[in-house]
């Protein structure tokens, strides 16, 4: 099934219909889990505390009922250890297989993550983004340049994102893609969107006096209508747009050196 | 004791006994009272902007004052409040649990803690320089520059420079605490033994003696980016932006990690003795002893070691390659697994006890609850995948709020725990319970919502209407929390007076030394020498440790410690043998002769008042305002001078004459105290030395020699100068051998040696930098200066610092020449060995430095 | 150690100092320079162990004084090599 999606789409335009798993699945998923689990795992250890620290507490009583078990520290002693430390390593044992295993299932899922779909269906948009205070630029493979991030539905999108003065961080926390814009280096990330609407980018990480308002606007449009307003864009080599953009791959083979120069 | 005397002290209901003391219960206390001060300067912070986000718009602080207000709130709790508070307890207890008399050198433990507060007055003046800085607690470069601080931006490098001078009093504490505990323990009393509180703090204090190392190297760096002009933390220096041919790519990223290199040992160096206090009161209040403590005390080694191999998880999305993300991915859940391990622990503490929910456990098993739910919540960060959407928002906030501040629930459960010793009094229970329960309602009201909210990015006060319900609940959370610390010190101030009286120890269960003496504990501590030998803890009395030392002078550090009449306990003794000054950085020099040295200096206050108007001075030179020109002029011949008089001052805090002191047994205080200094100037330099390879690799390493440097930047004056250094440290190796063979002609000859050449480096280099500064060629045709390049800024400022090493290292040698004149150190050539170690390192320093900034 | 063997030692740093200058001066460092680099560092890691060793007398003083300075030393080699890999 992907493999006949990715000849019918290297050929005419690059869409993936929806098969592609965005990071937000994936983000999604791992956190239900996370949550479900983490939540359990914080009620019954908070409760196995607080059973314990009632079921012994002192009645004032002047009996030690648990005399002839334990021994009580007395004054002066030489500090040493409690009996009962075999019920520490069964309990310990059982938190570190917990974490550990749920650690090592989202790694492939973070390998998927870096890497990004199926290298054949590689033929993604390339957009690079260029954070300042307190904006964004988007700048098209044909060199067009916009504040307001325009994608279509069901492409894979690939960010390229640095910053012009200092640290940024962009991020669309509905389509869970974030990644660092850091001055003098570049970041990738991807993403892919299922529904047409439109969501907000914003900036995570503080930038000055206008961070908090370092928002703007993206929006994911249908394929059609998407390759319209591409097609009206400006780009200093474009003069064919329709040619160019049903030619899908060709001017994102390299795309590196459109719209900034190699790192 | 044989003897009541305050060591020359005023009485304490006297105001100048508190400027003069080095008592380290004194110092503990000035510590507690200074931290909650703060506590209360980042808590008013913090409401302020709780109370801004309890709508969504900055509406009642702006967006600058916002941004002041989060800024300033991180770096104080996390600085000034948290860990000093913490050390108010390490400065009262460590001593007492470990039967010490005072710490190893109790005036630098006074300059710990004057440095320390006047580092904190600076940052309140800040406030008053336009405006204070705003770039967040992680001063993320280059927003921490001046080119993207509004205004003048003095404020924020007074910020920077307040944060020097807490380093320096963090990195003069670790060594003392150090030298202390591995040189005055009680007999019998091995590492693993001493109460898991002491231990607890010693491993703290080893974390913080390399982390703020790495904190102080790239603060260090920042001021000179902010005063001197350097370009480390700017990725274009001509002022434009250029985010692609950058010609300093590795810039924001060299803060990152420099900052992380510290700030992850960071987060347990404040949680660790947060720890201890937890296990402390566990232990008591359970009537149990801690259950797995080996295994406990493990995994606090295993912690404080992998704290340092964890750093880049901060920096998953930064662009770092895949492979070193997978190891901090792997090393990061490594370091939780430990923690698994003493969480269970303290439960386990709990089964078959007699559980008391008395106010200190109440905080204890309060702060166990919140760490486990900070603990949880962090493992949702492990997961890269969900870090990558956690970056930057409330989920952060949330979860590392639950673990700071579970810390604090921790020591403030210490505060209720440990008050009737340093008081003598008890507090209110009743008061002190409710004071519990309306904390914990208003910690979890503030945070818990907050996860709720998780998806509002960090330090913004605009969020979308949906989340507001979270937000101003936190807000409420936030007022039920400080409102709670109004009960507390109510409870506290009034029972000063109105409290009963206490005996030496009013917990059952208690075992600790400090509970076997009087509440509070006399000014020497205990009532003989404490003594761990027979498996419980005992006081030697004067005739028996004069018996055990005498005649064995293996058994003792120095033989005859004990036998100029048997007083060496009270502290107050001088043997010719055991003297030593305070200073680490200075030589031993022995004024012979005075019993009963006074314990009160008012020199640490001083030294601290004249760095304090240094810094205030350097804030403001760049501009060329004569007002901040003569702060610094004066606050500098002041600083020298006060640190002259300490140097002259007489002091002394004899070794103890029997304790327990492995590994250092054969290392004498001085000597273990400079190396322990060294050890952390080896990571400052190191830090520096990563800087640099750090920008270069980012740059390009061979790109770097072609593009950066001029030709004129030729091999000869390092090469000269490392023939310089190497011929002076020999000197140095042949002065000590002259002292030894009472030699005073050449101990003063080949000290004078050591001077001249060292000022021969000083002049050459001087010479370099004259005519690199003003060359004229193609490529450089204004010259090579400071601001040139980052090739330029990494030379001159890390040979500069290793200049400064030089000139430290040249006053001293200056020094030592005219006592040795006088006739000192023949005999005795240990103060000339001490200061030859520091002159032998900055040596070994300019061994890399004069490959790797003139070679390759 | 007498003032014999602190000379020795002297003579012998001197040395390798001169010798990390001849290879620059013989252009090592332009025709081949990770073998120079390499050259280089190792001479200046022994003279710096010669210096600690003898002039600082960490062979005379417990081994733990020598871990007390390896620990800084792997702490700042570990903030080094792993800040500067994880950029390449």
């Amino acid at each position: 099934m992907a493999g006949i999606m990715v000849t019918l789409t290297a050929v005419v335009f690059p869409l993936h219909g929806g098969d592609v798993r965005a990071p937000s699945a994936v983000f999604n998923q791992i956190f239900e889990v996370f949550l479900l689990l983490g939540t359990a795992v914080g009620v019954v250890v908070v409760a196995y505390t607080m059973y314990h620290a009632l079921k012994y507490r002192d009645d004032g009583s002047e009996e030690d009922p648990y005399a002839d078990k334990v021994e009580r520290p007395e004054m002066g002693e030489m500090p040493t250890g409690g009996t009962g430390g075999r019920k520490v390593f069964y309990s310990f044992s059982i938190s570190a297989i917990i974490v550990v295993s749920l650690i090592a299932w989202t790694y492939s899922q973070l390998l998927y993550i870096e890497q990004g779909p199926d290298p054949a269906q590689e033929e993604a948009l390339e957009i690079d983004v260029e954070g300042y205070r307190f904006g964004w630029d988007f700048i098209y493979p044909n060199g067009h340049t916009t504040n307001t991030l325009r994608v279509p539905q069901d492409r894979v999108v690939r960010l390229r994102v640095t910053s012009t003065d200092v640290f940024h961080n962009f991020g669309i926390p509905e389509l869970r893609v974030k990644t660092d814009a850091v001055p003098g280096q570049h970041t990738s990330a991807w993403f892919t969107a299922n529904e047409t609407g439109t969501y907000t980018a914003k900036c995570y990480e503080l930038c000055g006096s206008g961070h908090s308002l370092m928002t703007t606007e993206v929006i994911v449009m249908p394929q059609d209508e998407y390759e319209n307003w591409y097609a009206e864009t400006e780009g200093p080599t474009e003069t064919e747009t329709a040619a160019n953009e049903t030619g899908g791959g060709d001017h994102q083979i390299a795309p590196a050196t459109v719209g900034g120069a190699p790192a | 004791m044989s003897q009541e005397h305050e060591h020359g002290l005023p009485p304490k209901s006297s105001v100048s006994r508190w400027f003069l003391t080095t008592n380290h219960k004194d110092i503990g206390v000035l510590y507690l009272i200074t931290a909650l001060f703060f506590l209360l300067f980042g808590g008013v912070l913090a409401l302020l902007f709780r109370l801004e986000l309890i709508t969504s718009g900055a509406d009642l602080l702006g967006s600058m004052g916002y941004n002041q207000a989060v800024s300033t709130h991180g770096l104080l709790m996390v600085f000034w409040f948290i860990s000093p508070f913490a050390f108010g307890f390490a400065n009262y207890l460590v001593p007492l649990q470990i039967g010490a008399d005072d710490l190893a050198f109790p005036r630098l433990n006074a300059l710990s803690y004057w440095l320390y507060l006047f580092s904190g007055i600076l940052m309140g003046v800040s406030f008053f320089q336009g405006t204070t800085f705003a770039g967040g607690w992680t001063m993320y470069a280059p927003l921490n520059t001046p080119a993207y601080i509004p205004g003048e931006g003095l404020g924020a490098t007074s910020v920077v420079l307040a944060l020097i001078m807490f380093t320096a009093a963090v990195t003069l504490g670790s060594v003392n605490f150090l030298t202390t505990m591995y040189r005055m323990r009680a007999e019998g009393l091995r590492m693993r033994d001493i109460p898991i509180f002491s231990l607890s703090i010693n491993l703290t204090v080893w974390m913080m003696l390399f982390a703020f190392a790495a904190l102080l190297a790239a603060l260090m760096i920042l001021a000179s980016d902010h005063i001197l002009g350097t370009t480390y933390f700017q990725y274009s220096i001509d002022g434009t932006t250029m985010a692609t041919d950058a010609d300093n790519p590795g810039a924001s990223l060299l803060w990152a990690h420099l900052f992380w290199f510290f700030g992850h040992p960071e987060v347990y160096i404040v949680f660790f003795p947060a720890l201890g206090v937890m296990a402390e009161c566990f232990q008591t209040f359970t009537g149990r002893r801690l259950v797995g403590r080996k295994w406990f005390i493990i995994s606090m080694v295993l912690v404080a070691l992998q704290s340092f191999v964890v750093w880049m998880h901060h920096m998953f999305l930064t662009g770092i390659n895949l492979p070193i993300k997978t190891i901090f991915m792997a090393t990061t859940i490594g370091i939780s697994l430990p923690f698994d391990l003493m969480v269970f622990s303290l439960i386990y503490t709990m089964a078959k006890g007699r559980v008391r929910f008395t106010t200190p456990f109440l905080f204890s098993l309060g702060a166990l609850i919140l760490f486990i739910i900070g603990g949880i919540t962090g493992v949702f960060l492990g997961a890269i995948v969900l870090d990558y959407q956690f970056r930057g928002t409330y989920w952060v906030v949330a979860h590392f709020h639950y673990v700071m501040v579970s810390g604090a629930t921790a020591l403030f459960g210490g505060l209720y725990y440990w008050y009737p010793k340093i008081t003598g009094k008890m507090y209110n229970q009743t008061l002190g319970k409710i004071q519990f329960g309306v904390y914990f309602l208003g910690f979890n009201l503030l945070y818990f919502p907050m996860f709720l909210a998780w998806e509002t990015p960090r330090r913004v006060f605009v969020y979308p209407e949906g989340l507001q319900i979270w937000h101003s609940m936190a807000t409420v959370g936030g007022f039920v929390l400080g409102a709670s610390f109004l009960i507390m010190f109510y409870n506290l101030f009034v029972s000063l007076w109105r409290g009963e009286d206490v005996g030496p120890n009013p917990w059952e269960y208690a075992t600790s030394a400090e509970w076997a003496v009087s509440s509070p504990p006399a000014l020497e501590n205990f009532p003989g020498v404490p003594s761990y030998a027979t498996g419980k803890l005992e006081f030697l009395d004067d005739e028996t440790v004069a018996e055990r030392t005498e005649g064995t002078p293996g058994a003792a550090a120095h033989g005859h410690a004990a036998t100029d009449g048997g007083t060496a306990t009270d502290g107050g003794a001088v043997t010719a043998r055991a003297a030593a000054t305070a200073t680490a950085m200075e030589p031993a020099h022995e004024v012979g002769g005075e019993e009963h040295a006074s314990h009160a200096s008012f020199w640490p206050f001083l030294v601290s008042l004249a760095g304090f108007v240094t810094f205030l001075g350097l804030s403001g030179v760049r501009t060329g305002s004569v007002f901040y020109l003569s702060l610094a002029t004066v606050g500098g011949i002041g600083t020298f001078g006060s640190l002259l008089g300490m140097t002259r001052e007489p002091f002394h805090a004899p070794e103890m004459a029997i304790a327990e002191r492995w590994p250092f047994e054969r290392v004498e205080k001085m000597k273990l105290g400079m190396w322990t200094f060294l050890a952390s100037d080896i990571v400052l330099f190191g830090a520096f030395i990563g800087s640099y390879a750090f920008v270069r690799v980012a740059y390009g390493w061979t790109a770097w020699h072609h593009d950066l440097i001029p030709a004129e930047h030729v091999t000869m004056p390092g090469l000269i100068n490392t023939y310089l250094l190497l011929t002076s440290s020999f000197l140095v190796v042949i002065a000590m051998v002259a002292a030894e063979r009472e030699s005073k002609r050449g101990t003063v000859a080949a000290l004078v040696g050591t001077f001249a050449l060292g000022v021969g480096f000083l002049i050459n280099k001087g010479l370099e930098w004259q005519h690199l500064f003003h060359i004229h060629t193609e490529a450089f045709p204004n010259g090579w200066n400071l601001s040139t390049n980052i090739a330029s800024s990494t030379f001159y400022l890390t040979t500069g610092l290793h200049g400064a090493h030089v000139t430290i290292g040249l006053i001293i040698c200056a020094y030592m020449t005219v006592r040795a004149w006088n006739g000192a150190y023949q005999g005795d050539d240990r103060a000339i060995e001490y200061f030859g170690l520091y002159w032998h390192f900055v040596d070994i320093v300019w061994l890399f430095l004069f490959p790797l900034f003139y070679i390759l | 150690m007498d003032w014999k063997g602190y000379t020795v030692i002297y003579v012998v740093l001197f040395a390798f100092a001169t010798a990390q200058a001849v290879v620059e001066f013989t252009g090592l460092v332009d025709s081949a320079y990770w073998v120079a680099f390499a050259l280089i560092m190792v001479l200046s890691v022994v003279k710096a162990v010669g210096v600690a060793a003898y002039y600082q007398h960490l062979r005379w003083e417990p081994r733990a004084v020598t871990y007390l300075v390896l620990g800084g030393t792997v702490a700042a080699l570990a903030l080094t090599g792993a800040a500067a890999y994880s950029i390449l």
